[in-house]
C-alpha cells in the first residue's frame, strides 16, 4: 500500500509537469492579451501593468488612502491634441475614474478583436449547427438502414460508402473548388455546409452502423410485431439508445467544422462569409496583427464557444470514445 | 427468377429511398471531384481559359520539378517525426494516467489533457508562429533570460531549424483525443494479464513494453496510419507559418499543389500533384492493411 502511494506521487508530479508545459503557451496568451505592445516589447515576461495598478488602487481604496492614486490618464484636451501616452503627466485621479480607465485599457484588445470576430463567430456557429444536424440526421438514418435491414446490395453499398474514406483531401481539394465554382456556390453558406456534410457523413455512418449492430435484435422484433414502421423504430428505439454515439459524432463534426481553415479560406473571398478560422488567419495578415493584445485576445475569444461545448459534451464524448469505437 | 429479384428491390424501395441522400451527396461532392482530379491532370487548364489536352506532360513536369526532392525529403522527415511523437508521448501519458490508483484522479487528468482541443488549429499555429518562435518570443526570451543569447535565432526563418521547429509545434504533444484512444486500449486489457505478468516477474518498463504495447497495437496502428496519411497530405501548418520558406526548406508537396492551383492558376498541374500524392497514400494504406497485423489477428494466430 505504501509502495502504491509513493508511485502515485511520482506519477502525479510527472503528469503535472506535462500538463504545465501543455498549458504554458495558453497562459502566456492570456497574460499578454492584457498587456500593451509597449509592455510586451519592454519585457516578454511580466504581469499586466493595468491589472497590477487595479489591485494596488483597490487595496489603497479599501485602506481609505485614495489620495495615493496617481495615474497617467489623458484629459479630454490632451486626447484631442493626441499627446503621446508617455508624455502625459501622472496626476491624482478619483478611484472610480481610475478603475474604469484601467479596465478599458486592459480590455482594449478584447473589445477590438470582438468587433472583428463577431460576424465570423456568428457564421461559424451557424455553419457548425447546420452541418452537425445534417451529418447526424443523414448519418444515423443511413447507419440504421444498413445495420437493421437486409436488402439486395446492402453490403455492397455499405462498402462503397466506406471506400470514400480512402479518398484523401489533398486529391479532391482543387477539383472540389472547380466544382463549386462551376455550381456557382462560391461565396455562400452552401459551400461551407454541403461538402462538409457529404464528407463528414461517411465516418458517421461507419460509427453509427457499428453501434447499431450491437443493439439487441429482440427489441426490434417485438416492436415490429406491434406494427412499428421504419420511422417508429428509428425514433423510439434507435435514437434513445444511442446518445453516446450521437454525442461522439456531434463533437467530431463540430470540431472538424470549427477547425476547417483551408476550404472556407479558398472558397469564400467575400468577408461576409468568413468563418473564425479563416478570419483569424486574415487578421494575422492585416494591420491588426501589429497589435499583439488584439491578436491574443482573438485566439482566446475564438476558443470560448468550444470551451462552452466542452463543458457540456465532455462526459458523453469521453464515454463514447472510451467504449472502443476507435480501432484499426 | 429475375422477376422476384425485381420484386425484392421494389419491396425494399423504402430502404433505398432512405439511403439516397447519402449517395446523392457522395456522388456530387466526393465522386465528381475524385474523377475530375484524374481527368484534369491530363489538361493544361487555367480558370477562365481553355483546357488543352496535354497527356502526361503534367506528370513528366512534376518529376523534374525543382521542389520535388526537397518537398518529399521534408515530408518524409516531418512524417517520421510525427509518427514517433504520436506513439511515444500520448501513449506514455495515457499509461501514466492509467497507472494512478485513484479512479477520480484518472478521470480529471483525462479531462485536463483534453481541454486544449478547444483552441482552433489555426490559432495554435499562429500562437506558435507569433508568440513562441518569433524574434522576441517565448523561446528566444527564455534563452536570453538564462544568458544563452548566442542560441537565439529566428526559428522559422533559419533554414537549419525550420523543419524541427515545425515538428515541435504542440510540444509536449500530450493533448487531445489521442490520449483517450490509447487510454481506452489500455483499459480494455484484462486484469488477469497484468497479474500473470506480475507473477512471471515482469515489472515497470519491461512489463509496459512486453504487455501493454502489444495489446494496444491496434490503437497504435490506427494512430500511425492516420499520422502518415495526414503527414503526406498535410500542409496547413506550413501554409500559415512559413509558406514553404526559407527557400524550399519547409516546402511540402501539398503546399506546392496549393500554390500551383491558387497562386499560379495551374489547375491541371495541381491535380497531377494531387494524384501523385493519392497514389502514395493508397500504396501506404494497402501495405499497412496487408502486412501489419492488428492485435486481434495476433491473438488469433496464437
Amino acid at each position: 500500500m505504501k509502495h502504491r502511494k509513493r508511485q502515485d506521487i511520482v506519477i502525479h508530479s510527472i503528469l503535472f509537469s506535462i500538463l504545465f508545459l501543455t498549458m504554458l503557451p495558453f497562459v502566456f496568451v492570456v497574460n499578454n492579451s492584457l498587456r500593451s505592445n509597449t509592455e510586451i516589447y519592454h519585457a516578454f515576461f511580466g504581469f499586466p501593468n493595468c491589472i497590477r495598478d487595479m489591485t494596488r488602487f483597490t487595496i489603497w481604496h479599501m485602506q481609505n488612502k485614495d489620495d495615493l492614486i496617481m495615474l497617467k490618464m489623458p484629459t479630454d484636451s490632451e486626447k484631442t491634441e493626441s499627446v503621446r501616452a508617455a508624455d502625459v503627466p501622472a496626476r491624482k485621479v478619483p478611484y472610480d475614474e481610475a478603475m474604469s480607465h484601467l479596465w478599458k485599457e486592459t480590455t482594449k484588445g478584447y473589445r477590438y478583436s470582438w468587433l472583428v470576430l463577431r460576424p465570423y463567430m456568428v457564421n461559424t456557429i451557424f455553419v457548425c449547427i447546420i452541418t452537425m444536424l445534417g451529418v447526424v440526421t443523414i448519418g444515423s438514418i443511413s447507419g440504421y438502414i444498413f445495420s437493421r435491414y437486409k436488402f439486395p446490395g446492402n453490403r455492397f453499398l455499405f462498402l462503397i460508402i466506406l471506400s470514400f474514406m480512402m479518398i484523401p483531401h489533398v486529391l479532391t481539394l482543387v477539383p472540389s473548388f472547380l466544382l463549386v465554382k462551376r455550381l456557382g456556390m462560391l461565396n455562400s453558406y452552401w459551400v461551407l455546409i454541403l461538402p462538409s456534410i457529404a464528407g463528414g457523413q461517411v465516418f458517421a455512418i461507419f460509427l453509427f452502423k457499428g453501434f447499431f449492430d450491437g443493439l439487441p435484435e429482440a427489441l426490434f422484433e417485438s416492436a415490429r410485431l406491434d406494427g412499428a414502421g421504419y420511422f417508429d423504430l428509428y425514433w423510439h428505439i434507435v435514437l434513445p439508445l444511442s446518445k453516446q454515439v450521437v454525442a461522439v459524432v456531434m463533437v467530431i463534426t463540430i470540431l472538424g467544422t470549427w477547425n476547417n481553415f483551408l476550404w472556407p479560406f479558398i472558397t469564400n473571398s467575400d468577408a461576409k462569409y468568413h468563418v473564425v478560422a479563416s478570419g483569424l488567419y486574415l487578421m494575422g495578415q492585416s494591420q491588426v496583427a501589429s497589435n499583439f493584445s488584439t491578436m491574443f485576445a482573438a485566439y482566446i475569444l475564438s476558443s470560448i464557444p468550444l470551451l462552452i461545448l466542452f463543458v457540456y459534451a465532455t462526459k458523453p464524448f469521453m464515454q463514447g470514445v472510451t467504449s472502443g469505437a476507435f480501432k484499426a | 427468377m429475375k422477376q422476384s429479384r425485381l420484386q425484392t428491390i421494389v419491396r425494399n424501395s423504402a430502404c433505398y429511398a432512405l439511403v439516397a441522400p447519402t449517395f446523392a451527396l457522395l456522388a456530387v461532392f466526393c465522386l465528381v471531384p475524385f474523377v475530375w482530379a484524374f481527368a484534369a491532370s491530363f489538361y493544361r487548364y487555367e480558370i477562365g481559359g481553355e483546357a488543352t489536352w496535354i497527356g502526361i506532360a503534367n506528370y513528366q513536369e512534376y518529376l523534374s520539378d525543382p521542389t520535388l526532392l526537397p518537398s518529399f525529403y521534408n515530408m518524409f522527415i516531418l512524417t517520421f517525426i510525427g509518427v514517433v511523437i504520436t506513439i511515444v508521448f500520448p501513449l506514455g501519458t495515457a499509461k501514466l494516467i492509467f497507472s494512478l490508483s485513484s479512479e477520480k484522479a484518472r478521470y480529471i487528468y483525462r479531462i485536463l489533457f483534453l481541454i486544449p482541443i478547444v483552441v482552433p488549429g489555426v490559432a495554435v499555429m499562429m500562437i506558435w508562429g507569433g508568440m513562441i518562435y518569433s524574434d522576441s518570443g517565448l523561446v528566444n526570451e527564455t534563452l536570453r533570460l538564462i544568458g544563452q543569447e548566442d542560441l537565439t535565432r529566428g526559428w522559422l526563418s533559419n533554414p537549419d531549424t525550420v523543419l524541427y521547429a515545425v515538428s515541435c509545434i504542440g510540444f509536449p504533444f500530450a493533448s487531445g483525443v489521442n490520449i483517450l484512444i490509447y487510454y481506452a486500449g489500455l483499459a480494455s486489457i484484462p486484469d488477469s494479464v497484468h497479474e500473470a505478468a506480475q507473477l512471471d516477474g515482469a515489472t515497470g518498463f519491461r512489463k509496459f513494453m512486453l504487455i501493454d504495447v502489444p495489446l494496444v497495437l491496434s490503437q497504435i496502428k490506427l494512430m500511425v496510419i492516420l499520422t502518415i496519411i495526414g503527414g503526406v497530405q498535410g500542409f496547413q501548418g506550413m501554409f500559415i507559418l512559413t509558406r514553404g520558406g526559407p527557400g524550399f526548406r519547409s516546402m511540402v508537396p501539398g503546399l506546392w499543389m496549393y500554390f500551383n492551383a491558387f497562386s499560379f492558376q495551374r489547375m491541371g498541374y495541381a491535380c497531377a500533384i494531387g494524384v501523385f500524392l493519392f497514389v502514395i497514400i493508397l500504396a501506404l494504406t494497402i501495405v499497412n492493411l496487408k502486412y501489419f497485423k492488428s492485435s486481434e489477428d495476433l491473438q488469433a494466430a496464437k
